[in-house]
């Protein structure tokens, strides 16, 4: 547990998760979920949560981007809000 | 322009589930609390038990695989239903592709 | 009150997280930006639960090294991190996934039919679709 590295992170998490859902571009939107992601994973790893932190950067990070990337391809990538 | 008003509902809506969480984090015992009620009740047993039951040193996997299987069983079948969901959700059927080639 | 800031910050923000996650889903009008705070939400939720397990004064990862073949040794409890919260939520975390693929699978579905995704738009031609005698008259 370090609290400054802590701190850093979790200012770091919000502020991905407000540009994720402001961000007109879907593109952009989808990479800034993924650094959410990644920084969540950053979070659980010095949380100690090591199994869960390895699932979420393969899985939420990985899959998850790749799902999405496939989904925009295939419809609009434009957003109105 | 006309949801406009929606969206402050869904705003005041937000603002007080949040307001309820908060004022409800009050009763929540401090962060990292050793003696915090889910570190005390059950999980000392797992943690002493899972090299003798087991023979596991990883005790997150010991409990994923062999403690709760079933529960990773069910987690298979979720994965399973969501994987046949997809693909019958995103086939085309036969009569509507001959229509697009047409 | 420092203490006191100290013992819950973490939970504020996990309010936080939670309320964009839910914002994102009941006011953005787009479906993707739905999925985008669905996503969030959950994560907020695993964050939570995870930090349950949490324990402060040197407590590591569970993994009990040196314990294997046959030293059956007495571990002790306060020097490993509660275990149970992490295998609940690493199934929270594949079954989330697999949700967001149906979700997806369900948007191409949708933008297929009414070649928007906006919600706005799409209930406007619902609309138009129901009742296509009533817009005729109308012009």
């Amino acid at each position: 547990m370090i609290w400054q590295l802590d701190i850093v992170l979790l200012v770091f998490i919000v502020i991905c998760a407000v540009a994720a859902i402001t961000v007109r571009d879907l593109l952009s939107a989808v990479i800034i979920l993924g650094a959410y992601s990644f920084f969540m994973c950053l979070l659980w790893t010095e949380m100690g949560a090591v199994d869960v932190a390895f699932t979420e950067a393969s899985v939420g990070a990985g899959i998850g981007t790749v799902l999405f990337i496939a989904a925009i391809a295939r419809t609009a990538r434009r957003s109105k809000d | 322009m006309k949801i406009m008003p929606l969206k402050m509902v869904a705003f005041a809506a937000v603002v007080l589930t949040g307001a309820l969480l908060l004022y409800g984090v009050e009763d929540m015992p401090a962060w990292g609390d050793p003696q915090s009620p889910a570190n005390t009740h059950v999980s000392p047993r797992y943690i002493e038990n899972a090299i003798p039951d087991t023979a596991t040193p990883n005790i997150v996997t010991a409990v994923l695989a062999d403690y709760r299987g079933y529960d990773t069983l069910g987690e298979t079948t979720v994965i399973f239903t969501a994987g046949i969901a997809c693909l019958y959700i995103l086939r085309r059927p036969r009569n509507q592709r001959r229509k697009e080639r047409d | 009150m420092l203490e006191y800031v100290i013992a819950k910050y973490n939970y504020w923000v996990y309010v936080i997280l939670m309320m964009i996650g839910l914002y994102a889903m009941m006011g953005k009008r787009n479906l993707v930006k739905k999925l985008i705070g669905m996503n969030i939400f959950q994560t907020s939720i695993i964050l939570f639960y995870v930090s349950i397990g949490v324990k402060k004064g040197g407590a590591t990862v569970p993994i009990l090294e040196g314990h294997g073949h046959g030293g059956h040794q007495a571990v002790d409890v306060a020097t490993i991190l509660n275990p149970l919260p992490h295998v609940l939520m690493l199934t929270a975390i594949v079954v989330s996934i697999a949700t967001t693929g149906v979700a997806l699978a369900a948007l191409i579905l949708i933008y297929r039919r009414y070649g928007t995704l906006e919600e706005d738009e799409i209930i406007a031609a619902r609309r138009a679709a129901a009742a296509p005698k009533a817009k005729d008259q109308a012009s």
